[in-house]
């Protein structure tokens, strides 16, 4: 009896979710909260990926039905099916899904903490360092350590400058901006330099790098993307709720109790380690930071910061793009990252020109 | 739901040597921007259960001492104390459980609405395993109905008047359940409608027991809406204690080089400041 009063004050009143979520108890004083506009939302991305990725399984010289991809990826299909699918296709489509879902989640970080829409890694010049590091160690100058590791080194080296020159004033503002810019186009031209100086066959090997292109890439290098895609999508749920304050000021952050440099420092490491590693992947395709964020937050109407959207859309563009570029010329393949340019810039204008009334993010 | 069936948590209990007087003061506290000093060696108290109004001319470090006092600016010198304990000593959530902020500058994130906005008030409360409870519910509901939100909530914020705007931004900081809360200049840039209609509710309030604190320019106002006025100049505390025994006419040409004459408010009291002329100071 005097346990349940003490338990209970106001036992008449049913906890319940805020408009739109779903609540979710784990036990008496576990709960979590779930969107239900943000399930449904990634729900359908999943499907639309789910069907871009059958589709460019089975689209291409030697076309395989749907349903024979389907068998292939559960262990049957004829032998010619299943190493057309696992051996040839399957490790492109890894390399742009996970690049994809990469470098937009990255960018939606970028733009969510310096608070502009411009502000994605590309432009910040962190694909392009990540790129002059990764190519230094392909064409042999300098340390030649595994290009992952390089392009992360690139990718750290250019935050930390694109920091240093900004001064005081963060992530925020334009310094920020214009210090990436500068150091983005200095490192294209060492990339440029590079190549230059080396024979015409070892600039060949690094070309890929120079212009975005998910043809032949290192398994290795994927599959260490991959494990570090999965680690920051884990690590952006834990940290959702910290980093839905960023919108807001410095001030108000610091007043709700949250540790404003800690939440921008792990913002900052998952950024540069995606954007590394998905740079020693496919090179810079940086548009799709732009892109992939966009999409996501016109799905989401606008509302909270949709990360894992993010990266679906993202990766849904990337597999999207690379089948355009490997079939429309065929037999000739268009590198993804001239593909994501020509489609990808005049839809970027688009959204933007189209979108008036909303623009502070 | 109703208001009164709701009670601010309990005070936390405070170590024995502290001044009941007063949850929140500074002792000797240098503030400074960069290598300017804004503000040295100031001791400051805010009285229990009141409304204290700081007043001064522009860059007298009236925000500056606001952004000390709720530990947003790290003091180069000397101490913020919380309930008798270094404010920079406390972990950042437990401050935040005590003490909010309203800041001039309210940024929000986009297509947010009021019930969202409010929702963030709760962050200091909440965790990753621990996202939704009673007391959240029941606080922002308290939060919606003591800041006359109800009809609203669902309504975006950027569709809204600035000072519904702002009363929704003080009921996210209602929503915090702090028994201490600092605003900074909260009706600037209000028309006189919208200013009443926030300070009536700051007011309100402190009847419930909060201790607030706010930045205000306009002095019959802060007269008006607190118990008590903080004058400063360059840094310094020149004088305090209740408005009618602090708001003078020399007070008034000290700090903002305007000679005037006060008479009582009619109805209320309070002094107001009629004939004012600029003099050179």
């Amino acid at each position: 009896m005097i346990n349940q009063s003490l338990s209970l004050p106001n036992n008449e009143e049913i906890t319940t979710a805020p408009n739109g979520h779903r609540l979710l108890s784990l036990g008496r004083h576990m709960t979590i909260l779930i969107e239900k506009q943000a399930i449904i939302r990634n729900v359908w991305l999943l499907i639309l990926l789910a069907i871009a990725c059958v589709a460019t399984l089975g689209i291409g010289t030697m076309p395989i039905s749907p349903k024979e991809v389907i068998a292939v990826l559960f262990g049957h299909g004829n032998a010619m099916s299943q190493f057309i699918v696992q051996d040839l296709r399957l490790p492109r489509l890894l390399a742009a899904l996970f690049t994809g879902a990469a470098f937009s989640l990255a960018g939606c970080l970028m733009q969510t903490m310096a608070r502009n829409r411009l502000a994605t890694p590309g432009i910040i010049g962190i694909d392009n360092a990540a790129m002059a590091f990764a190519v230094s160690s392909v064409v042999g100058m300098g340390i030649s350590l595994a290009p992952s590791v390089m392009a992360l080194a690139g990718a750290a080296t250019a935050t930390a400058l694109a920091f240093g020159l900004a001064g005081g004033s963060g992530t925020r503002g334009y310094r920020f901006i214009v210090a990436g810019i500068g150091i983005g186009a200095i490192a294209g031209a060492v990339t440029q330099l590079l190549l230059s100086q080396v024979s015409i066959d070892v600039a060949n090997s690094a070309y890929p790098w120079t212009v975005g292109s998910l043809s032949a890439r290192d398994p290795m290098m994927v599959s260490i993307l991959g494990i570090g895609l999965v680690i920051c999508l884990v690590a952006c749920l834990l940290f959702a709720s910290q980093f839905a304050l960023m919108p807001f000021s410095d001030q108000v952050i610091m007043g709700l109790g949250a540790n404003i440099k800690y939440i921008r420092i792990v913002a900052l490491i998952l950024c540069i380690t995606l954007t590394g590693l998905a740079v020693a992947v496919a090179g810079p395709v940086g548009l799709i930071a732009l892109i992939g964020p966009e999409i996501a937050r016109v799905l989401a109407r606008y509302r909270g910061i949709p990360l894992i959207s993010s990266a679906l859309a993202g990766a849904l563009v990337m597999i999207l793009a690379d089948l355009f570029g490997r079939t429309v010329l065929s037999p000739i393949e268009l590198p993804v990252g001239i593909v994501t340019a020509v489609i990808g810039g005049p839809y970027l204008i688009w959204i933007l020109v189209r979108r008036t009334s909303r623009t502070s993010l | 739901m109703t208001a009164t069936s709701l009670q601010f948590k309990p005070i936390p209990k405070q170590t024995p040597e502290t001044n009941t007087l007063t949850r929140l003061c500074a002792e000797k506290l240098t503030l400074k921007h960069g290598k300017t000093s804004i503000i040295e060696n100031l001791d400051v108290s805010l009285p229990e259960g009141k409304v204290t109004a700081i007043v001064g001319p522009n860059g007298c470090g009236k925000s500056t001492l606001l952004n000390g006092l709720s530990r947003i600016h790290s003091p180069s010198s000397g101490f913020v104390l919380l309930d008798g304990k270094d404010i920079h000593s406390l972990p950042s959530k437990e401050v935040a459980r005590r003490l909010a902020l309203l800041p001039q500058d309210t940024l929000a994130p986009d297509g947010i609405t009021i019930e969202e906005l409010i929702r963030f008030g709760r962050h200091p409360h909440q965790s990753l395993l621990k996202q939704w409870a009673m007391d959240d519910q029941q606080a922002i509901n308290y939060a919606l109905n003591a800041a006359d939100l109800e009809g609203l909530k669902d309504r975006l914020l950027d569709t809204l008047s600035g000072g519904q705007r702002q009363r929704a931004w003080i009921a996210m900081s209602i929503a915090q359940e702090t028994p201490l809360l600092l605003l900074d200049e909260p009706t600037s840039a209000l028309d006189l409608g919208h200013q009443i209609e926030v300070f009536e509710l700051i007011r309100n309030l402190s009847r419930q027991g909060k201790t607030l604190a706010m930045v205000v320019h306009d002095l019959p106002s802060a007269c008006r809406y607190s118990d008590h006025i903080i004058a400063m100049k360059k840094g310094e505390i020149i004088t305090q204690g209740s408005p009618k025994e602090v708001m003078t006419k020399e007070l008034v040409r000290e700090l903002y080089g305007v000679e005037c004459d006060l008479i009582p408010d009619p109805m209320t009291g309070s002094p107001i400041l009629i004939n004012m002329k600029r003099v050179r100071s």
